[in-house]
C-alpha cells in the first residue's frame, strides 16, 4: 500500500509539473479537426499533426480522427502524415479559435508492412509500451488457415503472444490466460472471440477498419482484464459513394455494401459472412445430419449532426450452429451494439459518450426419445461511458471519464426435462470505474503518460452467496433483489514514459496495475463455447496484476528497420482454478469447489521489422516463463501454466514482386504447451489408470510450421478491384502435436501405447476477392 | 456435464476426420514413484468380497504389475465386526465374515512393509434399477442406439451412481457416472455414453447393465477418471492422480457400493 501511495504521490508531482507549464503560456488559441481519407470519408485514427514552426508540437488524432492543439496566435504550416497516404502540408492562419477538415489522399504504392506504426519514427516518440496496431488493408497478404484473413491469427505472430493451439483464435499474452485479454469491438467486449470451435475469429476483415494489440500496459481509459486489450474498430463506411467487397473461400464467403446515406454527411456499412461446410456434409449420405457452420453480420452507420456533433451506431451479430439431426445441438454466439456520440464542447474539450450492450450466450440442445432438455449460460452487459478529451496545451492532453457496466451472468441452467437439482439464478455485479490520463511531453526527449484508474465492483442481490473456508460452507448471504452487497475498490496506477535519446533510438519505462472482476472457469484446455463466466464474490476476490517492463527501440536506415527490445515482470494475485473432478456444469454452487492462488510471468521479446521496401516483414522472438502457484494443485508449489513456452518465434514475410504479384511466408517456431504426461501406471477393475507426478512438467514437442501464399491483383480499371489469393497451410505438412494420449496398445495389452493426434497436414486454400 | 463434453469432441472428430492423423510416437520419461495400489470393494451382494493389493510400474514397462502378498487387510464395520482377510493368490485377499450392508460404515486397514493405510466408506442406500430402456436415435440414415438405466433417485440429494455397460462379452471401459445435481428426486432420463472407441450397439446386441449406488468419494474417483482424455491443447482437463478416500499415500479406491444387473437385447 505504501508502495502505491509513494507511487500516486509521484504522479501527482508529474501532473502539477504538466499543469504549472501551462499556466506561464502566453495568450494562446486553438486549431481544432479531423483527418479523413479523402476517398472513402473515413476517420484516420492515430494520424500525426506536426508543426514546421515548432519542432516540439506532435499531436496524433484520436479514434474519431479528431484532435486539438492550442498554440499562441500566428501563422502555421501543419503538415499531417499518416502511413499508406501522402504526407500533407496545410498553411493556417491562426487568430482565433479555427475548425478545420483536413483529407488525406492514399498512396499509390506498394504496400507496406502489417504491423505499422502512424509515422516512420511514431516508435521513438510514443510513451506507450507493448502496443502494436494492425492495419486490415495491409494484413490481407499474410497467409492464414483456411484462406481468411484474420486479426487474431495475426496479432499471435507478435512477441509476447502465443496461440491457444493449431489454427486457433484464442490467444495468451504475457503469460496471461485467454480470459484475461479484453477483445472490443467498437468499445463492446466481445466474450467469446472465436468460430467454429477457434479455427475462425469473430472479427470479419471486411468491416474491420484497424485493431490495436496493447500488452499490459494500457492507458486508464481501459480496464477490466489483467493481459491485455485488443481494441478493434469497425469502418465506418464510404460516405463519397457506394463500393461493394467480397470475397468467395472454399470454406466461407463475405460480402460487404458500404456507401453514403447522405454525401459527406452520413454513411453505412453492412457486412455478412458464412461458411458452407455443411453444404457438402450434405451431400454425402455418411455426414448429411451433421450441421457445421456459423454466420456473422456487422453494420454501422453514422451521421454527422453538425460540425460539432457526429453519432455512430454499430453492432454485431453472430451465431455457430453444430449439431446432428434434431437430436444433439450446440449454438453460441455474440450481439453487440453501440451508440455512440461525439462531441466537440469546445476548440479543446472534446468529448464521447457510448452506450454499450453485450450479450454471449450458449445453447446446448439433446433430443432423443423421451430425453429432451437444454443447457443455457450467458452473459449480458449494459454500459455506459463518457471519455473527454481535454487539449490542454501543447505539452499535455488530458482524458478523463468513467465507465459503469451492468453484468448479468447465468450460469448453466438446465430446461426441459433434465433440470438443476438446485435452483439456479443469474448473478448480477455493477462494474464502476473512473480515470484519469495525462500525456504530457516534457520535452524533445521525454514523453510521460500516467495516471490512474479506480473500480469498484459490487456484488448485486438476486441471489444467495454462500461462504467457503476451504471445503467448509461458512455461511451464507442471500442478498435481496436490487440490493447491493460487498464492494471492492480497487487503485491501479498506469504510467508509461518515453525517453528519446537520438534521432534514431529511445528508451521506454512502464508499470501499470490491472484489476480483473470477470472470470473464466474452463472445462477444457481447449477454448470451448461451454466455458463459463463468473464474477466477483464472498469469495471470488478480483484478480490483481502487476506489470513492469522496459524496453529499447533503435531505428535504421532512415527509419526502413525497426529494432525494439522490451523485458517485463508481472505478477497476478487471486488467480483461479477449481478441484479435480469438478463439473462445473451441473455443480450446485461452482464456487464451492474453487481454488485461488497465484501467479507470475517474465519475458524478453525481440522485434525486429523491415517496414518499406519490395521486401518487407518482422521477425519476433519471446523468450518467457509463466507459472501458478494454487493452494491445492501440484501440492500448493509453483507449476507451469499450459501457455509456458519457452521459445517463441515468428517469422513473417511480404515480397511483393510487381504491383501485382506478391508472395508472402509466415514460419513459427515454438517450444511446446506444459502439459503433464503420465510417469507410471496401475490396473484397477481391470483397467490401466495412469499415474501422474507433478502438474505440467512435461513437454509438447515442438512446434514448427510454414504457410505460404501467393496474391495476384488487379486493379486496371479504376472502380474495380479483384485478387485470387492462394495459400498452404504447412508447406512440409509437419505433423504438430495436438494431443497426446495414453492407451494400452491394441496388438499388445501389455504394452502402453502413446498416440500423437496432429489436426492438419496441408491446408490448401483459395480465396477470391473483389471490390466494385 | 459430460454428455455436451462429449458432442464437442464428437465434432472435433468430425472436422478432424478429413485431416487430422495418428501416428505412435516415444516420449523419453521420467523414473516413477512405485506406489501401493488398493482396490477394495464391498458390495450388497454375498461376500466374500476382495481387497487387491499390487505396485505401480513405470509407464515403459509391459502391464505385469507386481502383487503384494506379504500385507496384512483388516475390514471391520460400525456394528463392531472386525475381519482379518485371508490371503488368496496374485495380490487378492478375501474377507471372511464381513457382510455388506446399506448404511454401514466400513473401515480398511492395510499394512504392508510396516507402513499403514486405511479407508472408511459407508454403503449408499439402495436404489433399485427398474429396468432399461433403449433410446433410438437416427443418425445419417442409421438408427443409433444406447441405454437409459430406468431408476428413481431418492428425494435427499447426495446419490451417486455407476453404470457399467458390457456389450455382448465386451466390456465398455468408459466411466458413465451419474450423480443428482440434475434431476434430483426425478425418474432418470439420462442415457449412459456411446461405448469406448471401436465398439458399437447394433441391432440383435445383448446389452448388461450393472448399476452401482456409490458414495460421494468414489464418485469424484471415476470421475475425475473419466475426464481424463490426453494431454495438449486438444486434450481433456490436466490430468492428476484422482482424489481418493485412503489415508497413507496409496492410490486406489475403497469403495462400498450396491450392485444391481439388468440385461436387454437390442430388438432388430
Amino acid at each position: 500500500m505504501l508502495l502505491i501511495n509513494r507511487k500516486c504521490l509521484f504522479l501527482l508531482i508529474l501532473f502539477i509539473i504538466g499543469v504549472t507549464q501551462s499556466i506561464q503560456a502566453q495568450e494562446k488559441t486553438t486549431v481544432n479537426g479531423t483527418v479523413k481519407d479523402k476517398l472513402s470519408g473515413e476517420s484516420i485514427i492515430g494520424a500525426v499533426i506536426k508543426i514546421d514552426q515548432l519542432a516540439n508540437v506532435v499531436v496524433t488524432s484520436n479514434e474519431y480522427g479528431f484532435f486539438a492543439i492550442s498554440l499562441p496566435k500566428g501563422k502555421y504550416d501543419l503538415r499531417i502524415s499518416f502511413v499508406g497516404f501522402e504526407e500533407k502540408k496545410v498553411p493556417i492562419s491562426l487568430n482565433g479559435p479555427l475548425s478545420i477538415s483536413i483529407f488525406l489522399e492514399s498512396k499509390n504504392q506498394l504496400a507496406e508492412v502489417v504491423v505499422e506504426s502512424k509515422r516512420k519514427d511514431d516508435n521513438l516518440i510514443k510513451a506507450q509500451m507493448g502496443t502494436e496496431t494492425l492495419n486490415m488493408k495491409s494484413i490481407s497478404k499474410v497467409p492464414v488457415i483456411f484462406g481468411e484473413k484474420d486479426v487474431l491469427k495475426t496479432i499471435q505472430l507478435l512477441p509476447g503472444v502465443k496461440s491457444a493451439g493449431e489454427g486457433n483464435s484464442g490467444f495468451y499474452v504475457r503469460g496471461g490466460a485467454a480470459d484475461q485479454n479484453l477483445i472490443l469491438l467498437d468499445e463492446a467486449p466481445v466474450y467469446n472471440a472465436s468460430h467454429l470451435l477457434g479455427f475462425f475469429s469473430t472479427f470479419n476483415s471486411d468491416a474491420i477498419k484497424d485493431a490495436t494489440l496493447i500488452k499490459g500496459n494500457a492507458p486508464a481509459q481501459y480496464g477490466g482484464r489483467l493481459s491485455s486489450v485488443l481494441d478493434v474498430k469497425m469502418k465506418e463506411g464510404n460516405n463519397k459513394h457506394y463500393t461493394v467487397n467480397g470475397g468467395l473461400g472454399l470454406i466461407s464467403s463475405r460480402l460487404s455494401i458500404e456507401g453514403p446515406i447522405q454525401e459527406d454527411k452520413s454513411s453505412f456499412i453492412l457486412s455478412g459472412r458464412r461458411t458452407y461446410a455443411d453444404v457438402f456434409l450434405k451431400a454425402s449420405d455418411k455426414f448429411k445430419d451433421n450441421i457445421l457452420y456459423f454466420y456473422d453480420f456487422n453494420a454501422k452507420a453514422n451521421y454527422i449532426i453538425n460540425e460539432k456533433n457526429r453519432i455512430y451506431f454499430s453492432g454485431y451479430f453472430g451465431k455457430d450452429e453444430l449439431g446432428l439431426g434434431s437430436s444433439f445441438g450446440i449454438n453460441w454466439g455474440n450481439k453487440t451494439g453501440t451508440v455512440r456520440w461525439n462531441r466537440v464542447i469546445n476548440n479543446k474539450l472534446f468529448l464521447n459518450t457510448s452506450f454499450i450492450y453485450s450479450d454471449y450466450s450458449y445453447t446446448v440442445g439433446l433430443k432423443n426419445g423421451e430425453t429432451n432438455f437444454n443447457v443455457n449460460s450467458n452473459i449480458k452487459d449494459a454500459n455506459i461511458k463518457q471519455d473527454y478529451t481535454f487539449y490542454m496545451n501543447p505539452k499535455n492532453t488530458i482524458r478523463f471519464g468513467f465507465n459503469s457496466i451492468l453484468h448479468t451472468i447465468t450460469p448453466s441452467i438446465f430446461s426441459g426435462t433434465v433440470n438443476n437439482s438446485v435452483n439456479k439464478v443469474g448473478r448480477n455485479g455493477l462494474e464502476n470505474a473512473v480515470y484519469f490520463n495525462n500525456n504530457f511531453k516534457a520535452n524533445q526527449q521525454l514523453t510521460f503518460d500516467y495516471g490512474f484508474r479506480a473500480s469498484a465492483y459490487s456484488i448485486m442481490g438476486g441471489d444467495v452467496y454462500n461462504l467457503y473456508n476451504g471445503n467448509e460452507k461458512t455461511s451464507s448471504i442471500l442478498l435481496q433483489k436490487n440490493s447491493f452487497g460487498k464492494t471492492y475498490l480497487n487503485l491501479e496506477p498506469r504510467f508509461t514514459s518515453n525517453y528519446r535519446i537520438n534521432d534514431f533510438s529511445s528508451v521506454k519505462i512502464a508499470y501499470a496495475r490491472n484489476v480483473q472482476h470477470l472470470h473464466l472457469l474452463s472445462n477444457s484446455t481447449a477454448s470451448s463455447p461451454s466455458d463459463q463466466w463468473i464474477g466477483d464474490s464472498y469469495n471470488i476476490r478480483p484478480e490483481l496484476a502487476d506489470q513492469t517492463s522496459i524496453g529499447y527501440t533503435r531505428n535504421l536506415k532512415n527509419n526502413t528497420y525497426e529494432l525494439g527490445a522490451e523485458l517485463y515482470y508481472k505478477e497476478m494475485q487471486n488467480q483461479l482454478d477449481y478441484k479435480d473432478g469438478t463439473n462445473i456444469n451441473t455443480i450446485a454452487d461452482v464456487e464451492s469447489a474453487l481454488l485461488y492462488g497465484i501467479g507470475r510471468a517474465y519475458g524478453f521479446e525481440l522485434l525486429a521489422k523491415k517496414k518499406t521496401g519490395i521486401l518487407s516483414g518482422w521477425i519476433s522472438y519471446t523468450l518467457s516463463k509463466t507459472e501458478r502457484k494454487i493452494e491445492g494443485i501440484n501440492g500448493g508449489n509453483w507449476y507451469n501454466a499450459k501457455q509456458d513456452r519457452t521459445h517463441d518465434i515468428s517469422i513473417v514475410t511480404i515480397v511483393e514482386l510487381n504491383p501485382k504479384w506478391s508472395v508472402s511466408g509466415v514460419f513459427v517456431y515454438n517450444t511446446g504447451n506444459a502439459v503433464t504426461f503420465p510417469t507410471g501406471k496401475y490396473s484397477l477393475g481391470g483397467q490401466t489408470i495412469y499415474q501422474y507426478a507433478n502438474r505440467n512438467t512435461n513437454r509438447m514437442p515442438t512446434y514448427h510450421r510454414l504457410d505460404l501464399s501467393v496474391t495476384y491483383e488487379n486493379r486496371d480499371r479504376k472502380k474495380h478491384e479483384t485478387s485470387w489469393n492462394f495459400s498452404l497451410y504447412n508447406v512440409y505438412g509437419r505433423e504438430n502435436a495436438y494431443r497426446i494420449s495414453f492407451q494400452d496398445d491394441p496388438l499388445d495389452n501389455t504394452k502402453t501405447q502413446i498416440v500423437q493426434t496432429a489436426l492438419f497436414r496441408w491446408v490448401p486454400s483459395v480465396t477470391y476477392n473483389f471490390k466494385f | 456435464m459430460k454428455l455436451h463434453f462429449n458432442i464437442v469432441i464428437y465434432l472435433y472428430c468430425l472436422i478432424m476426420l478429413f485431416t487430422s492423423c495418428d501416428k505412435i510416437i516415444t516420449l523419453p520419461f521420467t523414473d516413477n514413484d512405485s506406489r501401493v495400489i488398493i482396490e477394495a470393494n464391498i458390495t450388497d451382494q454375498s461376500g466374500p468380497y476382495i481387497v487387491k493389493l499390487s505396485r505401480s510400474i513405470n509407464i515403459d514397462q509391459s502391464n505385469i504389475y507386481p502383487v503384494i502378498d506379504n500385507g496384512t487387510v483388516i475390514i471391520s464395520d460400525n456394528t463392531g465386526v472386525k475381519d482379518t482377510l485371508k490371503y488368496s493368490s496374485v495380490g487378492i485377499y478375501k474377507t471372511k465374515l464381513i457382510r455388506g450392508v446399506y448404511g454401514r460404515t466400513y473401515s480398511l486397514e492395510v499394512t504392508v512393509d510396516g507402513k499403514k493405510y486405511t479407508a472408511q466408506s459407508t454403503m449408499p442406500d439402495k436404489v433399485n434399477l427398474d429396468s432399461l430402456r433403449i433410446n433410438t436415435f437416427p443418425i445419417n440414415g442409421k438408427n443409433q442406439y444406447s441405454i437409459i438405466p430406468v431408476f428413481t433417485d431418492p428425494l435427499e440429494l447426495g446419490n451417486s451412481y455407476r453404470f457399467i455397460q458390457q456389450i455382448n462379452d465386451t466390456l465398455d471401459n468408459n466411466y458413465n457416472i451419474f450423480n443428482d445435481n440434475l434431476n434430483n428426486g426425478k425418474i432418470n432420463q439420462r442415457p449412459l455414453g456411446p461405448p469406448k472407441k471401436d465398439i458399437s450397439i447394433k441391432n440383435f446386441d445383448i446389452i448388461t447393465v450393472e448399476m452401482q449406488c456409490i458414495t460421494t468419494s468414489a464418485q469424484l474417483y471415476y470421475f475425475t477418471l473419466s475426464q481424463q482424455s490426453g494431454a495438449g491443447p486438444g486434450g481433456g482437463t490436466a490430468p492428476t492422480n484422482p482424489p481418493n478416500n485412503i489415508v497413507g499415500g496409496a492410490l486406489g479406491l475403497f469403495s462400498a457400493h450396491t450392485s444391481q444387473t439388468k440385461t436387454i437385447r437390442i430388438p432388430n
